[in-house]
């Protein structure tokens, strides 16, 4: 049975619990200082992001769970909204990065279908970075290896939830079978539109072969960073490598007219 | 296409740089293996050195690639699996063929030359039909020179999967003129530069220049938007001032032109191989980083 989480942006108050127990419990380490020096003493901010609470800036090999703030004000600031969205590895079903990798180091479990990294295994090559259409999966300096959430692997093969899930405070990140959480989120979508929330989404059935890691938005995907229609990139396997294929026939085909003999007496030399 | 992906931050000097001394050494070998199977006696030369300039350029990949791991000793990791899926997977495989296919051909000259004296590998050699490597080096030529272009297209990264599925062609064309240009180079060098078959190799050149320059824009159009890292960010300038003009535009003015002006022939043959080359290096840096910073 598939194991996934079911995040419910409507209720995230933007604490971010989940991004200090995921540090904790996969001992990642710490966001450097933002300050260079002592900042009593004239030291400067070095690594504020500057957009509105967010303090990652991005997924990395150190931050595997970031909370996304978006500030949406009217053009007369009258009125507002304050969207947060917990992001992490979504778990795809059809996963770049696991199809992208050349030494089999990134592996679906059998059992519960998470995505993680063989840290033993990988070799660095960095080809699995842009394969993902969510810019998920991180190179770490230190390592020399890539990272990325492995959905509590550990946890979850000893009873447990995903530590983000258990550290949320209100229930905006459940854990469990991903058949029980689409119910939930069925049930909570209908509720919201009930409410008036028109624009309410689910973002992830059926993006890259389902997510296992899937959300409810209230606004469109992009509004808070995510593509709205994810391709896997090995899907367009077939075309490009067809294609290139042509072209090595045009330029062979290039080659023969550029080479060929030129009058009768070469053309009877050929044929024997 | 995802704005939201992340650039793999593969070095310049070790991804770009292997992308194109591949290119050129795949290019080198297909066109010296085609020769061979096509070819009539005063193609001979030509394949030849095309053989000899393959295979050191060949040497040189391996370690461009693995110099660029993170985790360089676990290269072996690659030969322990194939993943059809994943161009890195099966541009390892194809690379470690490509790589034996061309020592074969570079020791076969060197005892046909004389250079080396070895009866065995001779006889194994010739027990096979020559026909028969033509056809698999070829191929694995083709293979070498195309397979990048697909590895950066089966990507998320909005310029690298926007140009779908143009790359893997734009870079075997390039190849091929990289490749006919180090040929072309070397016979300059050794004073080789003339002939029947020498223009015929300035005439293929040309010919797969004229391709690239059709491939280049293609790209341009097809990206739209998201080509503008390369045709008006930072690498504009290598891009269009590099790549484009010389390396192919000048060469094919210098071609066209410059037999009627006063240069001497092998000056003129020497000045287009390197801009061509010089060219071939920048189309393959500045696409490469346009899709990786």
């Amino acid at each position: 049975m598939a194991k996934g989480m079911f995040v419910d942006t409507s209720i995230c108050t933007g604490c971010k619990a989940c991004q200090v127990a995921c540090k904790e419990w996969n001992a990642l380490e710490p966001e450097p200082s933002h300050f260079k020096g002592d900042p009593f003493k004239g030291g400067i901010a070095i690594n504020f992001t500057g957009d509105s609470y967010d303090n990652t800036g991005s997924l990395s090999a150190t931050d595997w769970r970031r909370v996304r703030f978006i500030e949406q004000f009217s053009d007369s600031r009258e009125g507002g909204r304050w969207l947060f969205m917990s992001d992490s590895c979504k778990h795809c079903n059809d996963a770049g990065c696991l199809n992208a990798c050349p030494v089999s180091a990134i592996v679906r479990r059998a059992d519960t279908g998470n995505v993680f990294v063989q840290q033993e295994v990988c070799i660095g090559c960095k080809y699995c970075i842009p394969a993902c259409p969510f810019g998920v999966i991180s190179f770490n300096e230190k390592t020399k290896t890539v990272h990325k959430c492995t959905l509590c692997d550990d946890r979850i093969h000893n009873g447990l939830g995903t530590a983000c899930a258990k550290a949320c405070p209100t229930g905006s990140i459940l854990f469990g079978d991903t058949g029980d959480l689409r119910k939930k989120a069925d049930a909570r979508l209908a509720q919201l539109k009930t409410l008036g929330q028109a624009k309410a989404n689910i973002y992830g059935y059926n993006e890259a072969g389902g997510l296992n890691v899937f959300y409810l938005l209230l606004d469109k995907p992009s509004v808070y960073g995510q593509p709205e229609n994810p391709v896997v990139p090995q899907r367009r396997l077939l075309l490009s490598t067809g294609f290139t294929a042509v072209g090595a026939v045009i330029t062979g085909l290039a080659a023969l007219f550029a080479f060929r003999e030129r009058g009768a007496r070469a053309n009877a030399e050929v044929k024997q | 296409m995802s704005p939201e992906s992340q650039a793999p931050g593969w070095e310049w000097y070790y991804i770009a740089m292997y992308f194109f001394v591949g290119g050129t050494a795949a290019g080198a070998y297909f066109i010296g293996s085609l020769l061979e199977f096509v070819g009539a006696e005063k193609h001979r030369e030509i394949s030849k050195v095309a053989y000899y300039v393959a295979f050191p350029l060949a040497l040189l990949c391996p370690i461009f690639l693995i110099g660029d791991l993170g985790q360089p000793t676990r290269f072996f990791n690659l030969f322990t699996t194939v993943n059809w899926l994943s161009p890195v997977s099966f541009g390892s495989w194809a690379l470690l063929i490509f790589g034996g296919m061309s020592f074969l051909s570079f020791v076969d000259n060197l005892i046909a030359d004389g250079k080396l004296k070895f009866a065995p590998f001779s006889n194994l050699y010739n027990r096979i039909p020559r026909k028969l490597y033509a056809i698999v080096g070829s191929v694995a030529g083709f293979f070498i020179a195309g397979y990048t272009g697909v590895l950066l297209n089966l990507t998320a990264r909005p310029f690298w999967a926007a140009t779908d599925p143009l790359l893997g062609t734009l870079f075997i064309a390039s190849g091929a003129s990289s490749g006919a240009a180090a040929i072309a180079l070397v016979m300059a060098i050794r004073k080789m530069a003339s002939g029947e078959a020498f223009e015929q190799l300035e005439n293929f050149d040309r010919l797969v220049m004229f391709l690239e320059l059709l491939l280049i824009v293609g790209i341009v159009l097809v990206a739209g938007q998201f080509a503008a890292p390369l045709v008006s960010g930072a690498y504009a300038l290598m891009f269009w001032g590099g790549a484009v003009l010389l390396g192919v535009l000048v060469p094919l003015g210098l071609n066209w032109y410059g037999s009627r002006s006063g240069m001497s022939a092998s000056t003129l043959v020497l000045i287009t191989a390197i801009l061509v080359l010089l060219g071939g290096a920048l189309l393959r840096i500045s696409i490469v980083q346009a899709g990786n910073t």
